[in-house]
C-alpha cells in the first residue's frame, strides 16, 4: 500500500516509496528501509526510528517543503505534472539572474562568441559582487541589462544561442 | 551618562546594543528603513525613527537623517554599531559638530588607524612588523610594477574600509588588470573611496586579531580571537583564544596592539588585526576601529560586556578593570547564502524559527518568524555562540545549538557551519584564511531518508503555510512557482 513520495530535490523526482498506518511510516528506497513512529506538534514532526528520536521542522511555501533535521536545511519541491523534466536554464540559453541586485559591470556583448564559464556581468548584491558567467559556450545573441541596473531573481539577463556539437569523430572514437 | 542614545545600525547589533542600553537603563531609540519596517530592531528601542528607504546611502548611511533623528529624539549620543557608518571619520565630526557623542574613537584617531594606508605607517612607526607592499596605487600598471617587485601571489586591498570588500587575490600578472578594476570598483561602491593598495600575500596565514579598549590615554588588551576560516575575506567562524598563540606571542601581540591604541590616543573599543605566518611570525593588517562582528567570543571569557565599556568610556568613565579570562569561546555567523552554490546570497520570508540552546550558548540574532529578508543588506542573520571550559567543550556544545536551531524559508549556510565544526582541521585546530576556498564544500549529495520522510508526512497535511496575500514578493520570479508547483499537494 505504499505510494512514490511526491517530491523533488535539487530538481530531480526523489526515488522514494512511503506507506502509512496510524502512526507508523515506512519509507524505502532501492536499497534502504526506514521504519519510523511519527508524532506531530505544529510544525514539528518527530520521529522515533531504532531507538533514537529525530526532531524535525517543516514548513510550506511558494518554494516548497523545507524541513530542518539535524541542523540541516533540505527544501524539496512538490512534484507537478512536468514529473521528471529537469528545470535547467541553460538548454533554452536563457541567463537568468541568481539574485536580486544591481548589475555592476558588464562585459558580455551581443555577437560575441563565449566559451562555457566565461564572465558575462557582474551584479552586487548584498555588498558583494558576484560573477555571472556563460552556462555554455555560444554566440551572445542580447544582453538584457546595463550596468546600474536592479535587477530580480530569476530575471533574464542575457540569451546565448549554444555553439553547435562538435562534428567529427572526436566525440564517438575509433 | 548619556540621556538617551541613538542606535545609527540595524539587524543583530542593533539588539544587541539596545540589550546594554536596557541593562544600563539608558533610553534608546532605533532606526529603520523602509525595508527594515518589520525587522525587530525597528521595534527594539524605547522609541523609533523612520530613516527613509531602503537602499543605504538613504537609510543607515544617511548622516542628516541619524543627527535629525537623534535631534528630535533628544539623543546626546550615537553608537554605531559594525559596518555602515561605524568607521566613517566624516560622520563622527559631523556628530560632535551637532553635539552628540560618537560613541567611539575621534575622527582624528580614526583617520590614523582606520584608514589602511595610514594605519601602515603608524604601525611602522611604533615598530610593529607590516606585511611588505605599497600604498596609494594609482592605476592598474602601478600596481603591476609594484606587484613584480614584491612578487605574486599579491593582495590588493580597499584603503578606506575591510569586511572583504574591494579586496582581490591575485596569482599572475595576467589577472592584475581584471582585477584591479573590479576592486576598484567594489571599493568605490561600499567605501566612496577607491584607492588602493598592493601587499605580499603571507600564505599560509591564520587571522589572529587583538581586541583592544583605551579611553583617550591608555589602552588594555582582551586577548586574542583567531577568525582563519574566511570565504571572500569574510570571517565564519571566530574562536577564542586561538589554538596557535602561546603565552609569549599573545603577550607580543597585545603589547604590539595596545602601542599603537596608545599612540593614536584611541578611546573606545577597537581590533588591531594581524597575520601569522606559518613561521609563527605576525604582521600588522589593520585596525578596525569599532565593535567587531565577532566581539561576544571575547565577551563570554572575560565575562565583560564590551559595549557597555563602549559607553562607559564615551561618557568619560574609563577603562575597565577585566578580570583573568576563562575556557573557550567560539562563534559561528548565520548567513543568508547558499554556501554549496559560491555563497550567493538568499532572499525569502522567515517561516519557523526556533534556536538550539544549552549550557554556554548564546545567540545574538535580529531576525524574527514573519520577517522577510531582503537583498538591500549584509547576510549576516544571527550568530551563534559557545562557551565551555575546554575548547572541545565549546566546539561540541556549538555543535548541538547548531543541531537544534531550526530556520526555514530562506536557504542558510547553518549546515555549511556544521561542515566546519566537525571537520579535522577545525577539530585539530589547523585553520588558515584559505582552508575554505582550497576545499570543495558540495553540500549533501542527496536528502537524508529522515528528512524526505519529514517532508512526506508534512506534504500529506501542510501543518503551516504562508497564504497566498503573505507571499513574499522576491519570489515572484522563482522558478518553482513559474511551474505553477505553488499549493500543490
Amino acid at each position: 500500500m505504499s505510494r512514490a513520495v511526491a517530491l523533488r530535490w535539487n530538481g530531480l523526482p526523489v526515488e522514494a516509496r512511503i506507506s502509512r498506518k496510524g502512526d507508523h511510516a515506512v519509507l524505502e528506497t532501492g536499497e534502504r528501509r526506514v521504519e519510523a513512529v511519527i508524532a506531530r506538534e505544529g510544525a514539528w514532526i518527530d520521529l522515533a526510528i531504532g531507538g533514537r528520536t529525530l526532531r524535525a521542522a517543516t514548513a510550506r511555501d511558494a518554494r516548497g517543503i523545507w524541513v530542518a533535521l539535524e541542523g540541516r536545511l533540505y527544501r524539496f519541491e512538490t512534484l507537478h505534472r512536468h514529473a521528471g523534466e529537469r528545470v535547467d536554464a541553460d538548454d533554452s540559453g536563457e541567463v537568468l539572474a541568481p539574485m536580486t541586485g544591481r548589475v555592476a559591470a558588464v562585459e558580455a556583448r551581443a555577437g560575441a562568441t563565449v566559451r562555457e564559464g566565461d564572465l558575462l556581468l557582474t551584479i552586487e548584491a548584498m555588498k558583494m559582487e558576484f560573477k555571472v558567467s556563460a552556462p555554455a559556450s555560444g554566440v551572445v545573441r542580447d544582453v538584457a541589462c546595463a550596468p546600474g541596473d536592479r535587477v530580480e531573481l530569476g530575471q533574464l539577463l542575457a540569451r546565448i544561442a549554444p555553439a553547435a556539437p562538435v562534428a567529427g569523430g572526436d566525440r564517438e572514437g575509433p | 551618562m548619556f540621556r538617551k542614545v541613538l542606535i545609527a545600525n540595524r539587524g543583530e547589533i542593533a539588539l544587541r546594543v539596545c540589550r546594554t542600553l536596557r541593562a544600563m537603563e539608558i533610553p534608546s531609540v532605533t532606526v529603520y528603513s523602509d525595508a527594515d519596517r518589520a525587522a525587530p530592531h525597528a521595534e527594539a528601542g524605547d522609541e523609533s525613527v523612520r530613516l527613509g528607504p531602503a537602499s543605504p546611502a538613504d537609510s543607515y548611511l544617511n548622516a542628516t537623517a541619524l543627527l535629525e533623528a537623534a535631534r528630535s529624539t533628544g539623543a546626546d549620543a550615537i553608537h554605531p554599531g559594525y559596518g555602515f557608518l561605524s568607521q566613517s571619520a566624516p560622520f563622527a565630526r559631523a556628530c560632535r559638530d551637532a553635539g552628540v557623542v560618537f560613541i567611539g574613537p575621534s575622527p582624528e584617531s580614526m583617520e590614523r588607524l582606520g584608514d589602511k594606508v595610514s594605519s601602515r605607517r603608524s604601525a611602522a612607526r611604533c615598530g610593529v612588523p607590516v606585511v611588505p607592499g605599497v600604498e596609494g596605487i594609482e592605476n592598474a600598471a602601478g600596481a603591476r610594477a609594484e606587484a613584480d617587485r614584491i612578487g605574486y601571489p599579491v593582495l590588493l586591498k580597499a584603503a578606506g574600509g575591510g569586511g572583504g570588500r574591494g579586496m582581490r587575490r591575485v596569482d599572475s600578472a595576467g589577472d592584475l588588470d581584471a582585477a584591479f578594476e573590479s576592486a576598484r570598483r567594489e571599493a568605490a561602491a561600499a567605501f566612496g573611496d577607491d584607492r588602493l593598495f598592493v601587499e605580499k600575500l603571507v600564505e599560509p596565514a591564520r587571522h589572529v586579531e587583538i581586541q583592544i579598549l583605551g579611553d583617550g590615554k591608555d589602552a588594555i588588551a582582551l586577548g586574542e580571537r583567531e577568525c582563519s576560516l574566511q570565504r571572500r575575506y569574510q570571517k565564519v567562524i571566530e574562536e577564542s583564544p586561538s589554538p596557535a598563540v602561546d603565552a609569549k606571542r599573545r603577550a607580543a601581540m597585545e603589547e604590539a596592539a595596545v602601542h599603537l591604541a596608545q599612540d593614536a590616543a584611541y578611546a573606545g573599543a577597537g581590533t588591531v588585526e594581524f597575520l601569522l605566518g606559518p613561521d609563527g611570525a605576525f604582521y600588522f593588517l589593520e585596525v578596525n576601529t569599532r565593535l567587531q562582528v565577532e566581539h561576544p567570543v571575547t565577551e563570554m571569557r572575560f565575562g565583560l560586556d564590551l559595549v557597555r565599556a563602549q559607553v562607559e568610556i564615551a561618557a568619560g568613565g574609563g577603562l575597565p578593570h577585566p578580570g583573568r579570562p576563562e575556557g573557550f569561546a567560539i562563534e559561528a555567523r548565520l548567513n543568508a547564502e547558499d554556501p554549496y552554490h559560491g555563497f550567493v546570497p538568499q532572499t525569502g520570508r522567515i517561516l519557523l524559527l526556533s534556536w538550539g540552546t544549552g549550557p554556554g550558548v548564546r545567540v545574538d540574532a535580529g531576525i524574527a518568524e514573519g520577517q522577510t529578508i531582503h537583498a538591500h543588506y549584509d547576510s549576516l542573520l544571527a550568530k551563534v555562540i559557545a562557551h565551555g571550559a575546554t575548547r572541545e567543550e565549546a566546539r561540541t556544545r556549538l555543535i548541538a545549538a547548531l543541531r537544534h536551531t531550526a530556520l526555514l524559508g530562506l536557504v542558510t549556510n547553518q549546515g555549511f557551519l556544521l561542515d566546519l565544526l566537525e571537520d579535522e582541521a577545525f577539530r585539530t585546530g589547523r585553520t588558515f584564511t584559505r582552508t575554505i576556498e582550497s576545499r570543495r564544500w558540495p553540500g549533501p549529495e542527496a536528502p537524508p531518508d529522515e528528512a524526505v520522510l519529514a517532508a512526506s508526512i508534512a506534504l500529506s497535511a501542510p501543518p503551516r503555510s504562508a497564504g497566498p496575500g503573505e507571499r513574499d514578493d522576491a519570489d515572484r520570479w522563482s522558478p518553482w512557482r513559474l511551474l505553477g508547483s505553488w499549493g500543490r499537494a
